[in-house]
């Protein structure tokens, strides 16, 4: 990774360009895709302006934060925790919680989410500095205990959070479908596209902006000084320590770090929903969704979580509807139709992710920009 | 010689179970000296070097670096406060780039790795510097290959780039040209021998090769089982009959 990036810079006195040019149609590839991406989610409202592709673009934007922040762990500084979801979680019920108590006002969202936030902070930095020092497994076990002690808390403490059935509640007449950002003669929303200029909109630009933010905060943590250290971490953790980086230190910053933006994530997606409850922020199926984007898209590859976030998000939604036109155009065959019998999608889900991993040991991004190993 | 010692060890021992792989070891090095430590394999000389550089802690005994009792700092800060170290078994960063490597120690010593928002591509003057490391050694040519991709000899240099990179008060080399040809081990052999024209530099050096250690030492160490058994000027240690009898061949039963 640092030698593509130190490429440029150092073309003058190199005599490798080989090792570079050999992976441009890769890079080529992996950058159009992402392009395409943010070109599609920058436009998604008025070229998907239908209710269920918003939900899918709105979720793509808050999974890509998610995703690439657990990525900051795994990927780039080799710390495992399965706690990404209890800090998703802090985010998303802090919101939530103060705009059930508070109202339907933004410094409800400012205030809940700012206290979720702070309260991920806190907690990855007492996980952090308890359990950092100690062997990966038993620091995964540690963020295990922790985020099924948050789920618990979740479920129990009804008053709150509404136990297992959640918290439903308003969010600010700017981002409902009701509210007209720019009215016409007739006091009707001005349509652009044919989409109308509704609370809507400016909901979905909320999102998709604040998670570009973040995605692009990432993009520069990663290339920065602290983002060498936390690769030479995952590399050659004692010969970082024996070159003078205190590695407890920027392991637990990147802890928190990670917690912080996931905390984020969370509030985006409260926010977004006008729901909060334990299965869409809290349960281990998110957890395993996010390592499985991670793995798709490619360990330490930021770019790869936009990949692996998108591909495995269009299949969860969309692999059914597909699998039932198919099962209905192949029906004259024999056997075909009942393989492609919608209700085994996860069949055809777990047989697609099998290939990728085969053909792609680094993850799609990792691979086809050459990087690393196997893992 | 300067007249106070730069790094000195004060009764330095280890205990693995009932085995005492350091035993009372006392000795001072100064500035502008190059101190060369032999003994036969498994007679503590790295275990020594990782009780310096803290990789192991002392049962007992204790390190200062000049007046600065450092027995309980984490390897990190003694490498902040000017020891550095180079490693005998290969010991990089395999999957980064030759140049990563060095810039890494670079940006060490500089104490910039917690800058988060800069564009580390965009410190140049992390990266003059390490190419000047790697210009040093004669590795500017594979600087953007990953480490690991470097011939063994190459990856002892970058071992060396490294320790220089790191601007250290304290130069530590564990066998440094150990498995290097003969035409590489003089590059290294004058980049210590520079090292040195420093006076204000410390230089440690563990050693198996004769014609090395009469080049460049100024003071010879023998350990043997984990004790000091000789130490002074090296025509005189390599003449004690101790010394013959335990380093030049007769002792091989001795060998851990």
């Amino acid at each position: 990774m640092s030698m593509a990036r130190n490429s440029s810079a150092l073309a003058s006195k190199s005599l490798r360009g080989s090792a570079i040019s050999a992976t441009w149609p890769g890079r080529l590839v992996v950058y159009g895709a992402v392009a395409l991406i943010g070109l599609a989610l920058a436009l998604a409202p008025f070229l998907f302006p239908d209710v269920r592709s918003q939900e899918v673009a709105a979720r793509i934007c808050v999974f890509i934060v998610l995703v690439a922040s657990y990525d900051l762990l795994i990927g780039y500084t080799g710390i495992v925790s399965f706690a990404h979801t209890m800090f998703f979680g802090l985010g998303a019920y802090g919101t939530a919680i103060a705009l059930k108590t508070m109202g339907p006002g933004f410094e409800a969202i400012l205030l809940g989410g700012g206290l979720g936030v702070v309260a991920a902070l806190v907690l990855a930095l007492l996980i952090g500095l308890l359990s950092l020092r100690v062997k990966a497994i038993f620091f995964a076990m540690v963020t295990l205990s922790a985020a099924s002690v948050m789920m618990v808390l979740a479920s129990q403490l009804s008053d709150f959070t509404g136990g297992e059935d959640g918290i439903t509640y308003s969010i600010p007449r700017l981002f409902s479908p009701a509210f007209e950002l720019l009215s016409d003669a007739e006091g009707k929303a001005v349509r652009l596209f044919g989409v109308p200029l509704n609370g809507k909109i400016a909901l979905y630009y909320f999102v998709f902006i604040s998670a570009l933010v973040l995605f692009l905060a990432m993009m520069r943590i990663v290339a920065s000084p602290l983002g060498s250290v936390l690769k030479a971490i995952r590399e050659n953790e004692l010969r970082a320590e024996a070159i003078g980086y205190r590695v407890v230190f920027y392991r637990t910053t990147i802890f928190c770090i990670a917690a912080g933006i996931a905390a984020c994530a969370g509030i985006l997606r409260a926010v977004w929903l006008k729901y909060t409850g334990p299965d869409v922020v809290l349960s281990f199926d998110i957890m395993i969704d996010i390592l499985l984007m991670v793995v798709i898209g490619g360990m330490g590859t930021m770019l790869g979580a936009v990949i692996g976030v998108v591909l495995m998000t269009l299949a969860q939604y969309y692999l059914k509807d597909l699998m039932a036109l198919g099962a209905e155009a192949t029906g004259s065959l024999p056997l075909v139709p009942d393989l492609l019998y919608p209700e085994r999608w996860l069949l055809w889900l777990g047989l697609g992710f099998i290939l990728l991993v085969y053909f792609f040991p680094s993850g799609i991004v990792g691979t086809l920009l050459g990087k690393g190993g196997q893992k | 010689m300067s007249n106070s010692p730069s790094i000195r060890t004060e009764n330095l021992s280890i205990h693995f179970g009932g085995h005492a792989a350091v035993n009372n070891v006392t000795c001072a090095f100064h500035p502008g000296e190059l101190t060369v430590i032999v003994g036969p394999n498994g007679a503590g000389k790295t275990t020594w070097f990782n009780l310096v550089s803290g990789q192991l802690r002392p049962t007992q005994g204790r390190i200062f670096l000049g007046e600065r009792d450092i027995t309980t700092l984490s390897p990190s800060q003694r490498a902040r406060a000017g020891i550095g170290r180079a490693f005998q078994l290969t010991n990089l960063f395999p999957k980064l780039s030759v140049f990563e490597n060095v810039r890494l120690a670079v940006q060490g010593k500089a104490r910039q790795g917690h800058r988060m928002f800069a564009r580390t591509a965009a410190l140049s003057g992390l990266k003059d510097k390490a190419m000047h490391f790697l210009e040093q050694t004669n590795l500017a040519a594979v600087a953007e290959l990953p480490a690991t991709a470097l011939p063994h000899g190459d990856q002892r240099k970058l071992e060396v780039a490294m320790l220089l990179a790191m601007e250290p008060d304290i130069f530590m080399f564990d066998e440094p040209t150990a498995g290097m040809s003969v035409d590489e081990a003089p590059v290294i052999l004058d980049l210590i021998a520079r090292i040195k024209e420093d006076a204000s530099r410390t230089i440690l050096l563990v050693e198996h090769k004769m014609d090395v250690v009469r080049a460049l030492a100024d003071r010879i160490v023998v350990l043997h089982n984990g004790e000091l058994v000789a130490d002074g000027d090296p025509a005189e240690v390599m003449d004690m009959a101790l010394v013959r009898d335990i380093y030049l061949g007769t002792g091989a039963d001795e060998v851990a």
